[in-house]
């Protein structure tokens, strides 16, 4: 029996996958690999077809580059190359570059595929390694993506327009001559409404109205549109948001372009969340919403395969909670009749940033108007505790805090918020700073805009206490970035002494904190993150760089985070074993981390006076 | 016209000298001593491993330990071999022979040779075998032939096997035996020779 050799079997098994193989795995590569010293003179020695091997790096540092030179991987000890070939028997794409000459266990295909034949982890481990790197690879080629494609790669080009004095006779003749589902109304090149065939249908039709009337009598007013230069996402969100499937395309001057339909999204794209969507909308019964959202999971999962901007499944997520909120809205209201008076649902926290991931629970309220009767809030406690129960029936956890319309504190007039949100503004214990937090991350779901409207920029006023500030200023900085002093990842321990980051609550949230803090001070009303970092560009509060830099490190943090609730490791929710990263994505962490600190110390500096 | 014996000797280590490092098989050896003085002390194990100019196999590896050892005295403080461990070993004249027999044609290398040459001379002598590498090299004399070249003073412990193997950022073991140390002896003269190198052709004579 060969000797195993101490030194080489005790750094064999601190690797993945050996440290969680039987010790006989381990002991098998540790006596057939062979060691090579890998320099910029014999590399091009290995990496041959001719003979295809596993390396592991035990020293000095490598650039994997991919056809065209381009980096695909920073090599550091601990690293695993060359086995996309061994597992697809495809040729080698890659070439090395010797950065630090080290090095490298090396172990031939034929053990390779003893392994791999014994134990089913080992070869679960590079399948999946492979997978990764395929998707870090695709997300480098960011434009063949469909959803970062432009819309006017995808839309139907010459815009099918009518003037708004056309007959809808002309309308439908104008559809069928050009076999689209709809027409532009404009004038002038200036959109003014659109109509479909649905309309068509619904509005002309059903109604039995005279087809020699005009357009305008029947069309779309205002409708929503999206510009040329747009993300198919954007225009993805839009159609999820509102529900539609007919997007106007402008150019800058706000000329129409042509249409981008749903129907062009779908031949994007294999899933359809959209018609998901509209299913919601569409649903006749609790029971069919459950249905439809049971299937929320997996067509995140098909989505996510999809798109390389992982931080969108936040917003895809969102849209339909929003969704079926609005449609068990729809279902109170048809069992008990419609609502007596004004109100508007409204969400909170993640959901209202539009964040929400498979784990988020329900944070809602209700805003109802100053001069209701108690029999009209007998009305909307029903309405609370039936949208409530029925969203944890469709999988969307009930909020541990309580923070849902179904409890009574959250069915609040315009005046019970605002004496509430004053409360915490005025005494910032640290019970008002949490509760700030999840408040004023705030969105309108359903109901009368205009009362929201009128709540929001009630509240914008109130929030002007210097000393408020200051006290959020400190309570971010009681939370840190698990940095140590030389840039060390601080780790946590769970029961089982798993080492783990906690990306949300050490990254995600400390940005989160420090842009909604900014953005109060700005008087911006927007609850997602990203887009209040957009806003806040127009604004005196925060330079260009660092904006770019929390957005950078925002949308990450954010694509790790998601990555590794999808590929659920055991560990809690949201962390991350740093031992798992590739070496590049490990210094991108700890880049990220550095910036928040900074971060951090700047929004102490400017509101707290540094006074910490 | 036969040419003397010590002529053809001298004829055949000169055209060994300008041998290409590369064409070449190499086993590094190192053994666990009782003690320093070869004529007192014991071999307490022996552990080898073939190597080329581009890769050390693992595979080959092998470690004996001399189950005749007649005293260990105060030694297993360095090697942490204790009697118990050593009535699992075997010989040392098995373990000689099958040196003789790795090692017959091959470049032997070892890191401080003149020691463990010594001891195994000693050995061999005793059951009456020779062992012939076709070279010995010697992976602190060449680290200390580079040290001078650059005229820096050499300290008393900056050619320890551990010390050398910083100076290429090679990993740093934990582990001390005959095994460890033999693969800590190949790696060096690997990334010795890069070093030396640059690239280019280097001779065996480039290294003696």
């Amino acid at each position: 029996m060969t000797p195993e050799i101490a030194e080489v079997k005790q750094f064999v098994v601190k690797q993945m996958p050996f440290s969680q193989l039987p010790d006989a795995a381990s002991y098998f590569f540790a006596t057939h690999l062979e060691v090579i010293y890998l320099t910029q003179h014999n590399q091009h020695q290995w990496l041959r077809d001719t003979q295809l091997n596993l390396y592991l790096v035990r020293s000095g540092s490598f650039d994997l580059l991919c056809a065209r030179g381009e980096i695909v991987m920073r090599l550091a000890e601990g690293d695993y190359f060359g086995y996309p070939s061994l597992l697809t028997g495809e040729a080698i794409k890659s070439q090395l570059r010797v950065t630090a000459p080290g090095l490298v266990y090396v172990l031939k295909a034929a053990d390779f595929d003893f392994l791999r034949a014994e134990y089913k982890q080992f070869e679960q481990y590079f399948v999946k390694a492979h997978t990764n790197r395929l998707l870090s690879v695709h997300y480098k080629q960011i434009r063949d993506s469909w959803s970062e494609k432009k819309v006017s790669e995808v839309m139907h080009k010459g815009a099918v327009t009518l003037p708004p004095c056309a007959s809808i006779y002309e309308a439908a003749k104008t559809m069928s001559e050009h076999s689209v589902s709809s027409v532009i109304v404009s004038d002038n090149n200036k959109l003014l409404g659109v109509v479909t065939d649905k309309d068509l249908r619904n509005r002309v039709l059903a109604k039995a109205i005279d087809p020699a009337k005009p357009l305008s009598c029947i069309m779309t007013k205002s409708p929503k549109y999206i510009f040329e230069h747009n993300r198919v996402f954007s225009a993805l969100h839009l159609m999820l948001k509102h529900n539609i499937h007919h997007l106007p395309v402008l150019n800058e001057h706000l000329v129409p372009l042509g249409m981008l339909t749903s129907t062009d999204l779908l031949r994007q794209q294999k899933s359809d969340p959209v018609q998901l969507i509209a299913k919601i909308h569409k649903a006749q019964s609790v029971a069919q919403l459950k249905l439809l959202a049971s299937q929320v999971p997996l067509l995140l999962k098909s989505f996510a395969n999809n798109i390389d901007d992982m931080s969108l499944l936040g917003k895809l997520l969102s849209s339909l909670s929003d969704a079926l909120t609005s449609r068990l809205i729809v279902l109170y209201q048809q069992r008990h009749g419609p609502a007596p008076c004004k109100f508007s649902w409204i969400c909170f926290g993640s959901q209202a940033r539009e964040e929400q991931t498979l784990h988020s629970d329900q944070d809602n309220g209700l805003l109802l108007f100053d001069e209701i009767t108690d029999e009209q809030k007998r009305y909307f406690a029903g309405m609370g505790e039936f949208v409530c129960a029925h969203l944890a029936q469709c999988g969307i956890r009930t909020c541990p805090g309580n923070i849902m319309a179904s409890n009574e504190a959250c069915r609040g007039t315009i005046s019970q918020w605002l004496t509430r949100f004053e409360t915490w503004l005025h005494a910032p214990t640290p019970k008002a700073m949490l509760n700030c937090k999840i408040y004023f991350d705030m969105r309108f779901i359903d109901g009368a805009d205009s009362l929201y409207s009128e709540f929001a920029t009630k509240l914008t006023k109130l929030v002007k206490n210097d000393l408020f500030f200051a006290a959020m200023a400190s309570d971010i900085n009681t939370n840190s970035v698990p940095l140590g002093l030389f840039q060390q990842f601080k780790l946590e321990k769970d029961q089982q002494q798993h080492k783990f980051l906690d990306l949300k609550r050490r990254g995600v949230v400390i940005i989160n904190d420090i842009v909604r803090l900014y953005a109060l001070k700005a008087r911006i009303y927007k609850a997602n993150t990203q887009e209040r970092l957009e806003a806040l560009l127009d604004s005196q509060q925060l330079s260009k760089k660092d904006i770019y830099d929390l957005k950078d490190c925002w949308r990450f943090l954010t694509q790790l985070r998601l990555k590794t609730q999808l590929e659920s490791e055991p560990l809690p929710e949201n962390c991350i074993n740093p031992e798992c990263l590739t070496s590049l994505e490990k210094h991108q962490l700890k880049e990220a981390f550095h910036l928040i600190k900074q971060a951090q110390q700047a929004c102490a500096f400017k509101f707290a006076r540094g006074s910490l | 016209m036969i040419l003397p014996y010590w002529l053809q000797k001298m004829y055949r280590h000169a055209k060994l000298k300008q041998c290409d490092f590369k064409a070449l098989h190499y086993v590094a050896m190192d053994l666990e001593l009782t003690g320093l003085d070869v004529n007192k002390c014991e071999i307490v194990s022996v552990a080898w491993l073939n190597f080329d100019s581009l890769n050390i196999s693992l595979h080959t590896a092998q470690y004996y330990l001399n189950k005749e050892v007649k005293s260990l005295a105060q030694s297993p403080i360095y090697h942490g071999i204790d009697e118990t461990m050593l009535e699992q070993g075997d010989k040392l004249e098995n373990i000689i022979l099958r040196l003789a027999q790795v090692v017959e044609g091959q470049v032997l290398v070892c890191h401080n040779a003149v020691l463990d040459w010594a001891f195994i001379k000693n050995a061999s002598n005793v059951i009456g075998v020779e062992i012939k590498p076709r070279a010995i090299l010697d992976t602190m004399l060449i680290e200390k032939r580079r040290l001078t070249s650059t005229g820096q003073p050499i300290a008393v412990d900056s050619l320890t096997l551990p010390a050398c193997r910083k100076r290429y950022q090679l990993p740093d073991y934990q582990t001390h035996n005959a095994l460890v140390d033999t693969l800590a002896t190949a790696e060096l003269l690997l990334a010795q020779v890069s070093s030396i190198s640059a690239g280019k052709r280097i001779k065996l004579a480039d290294l003696m």
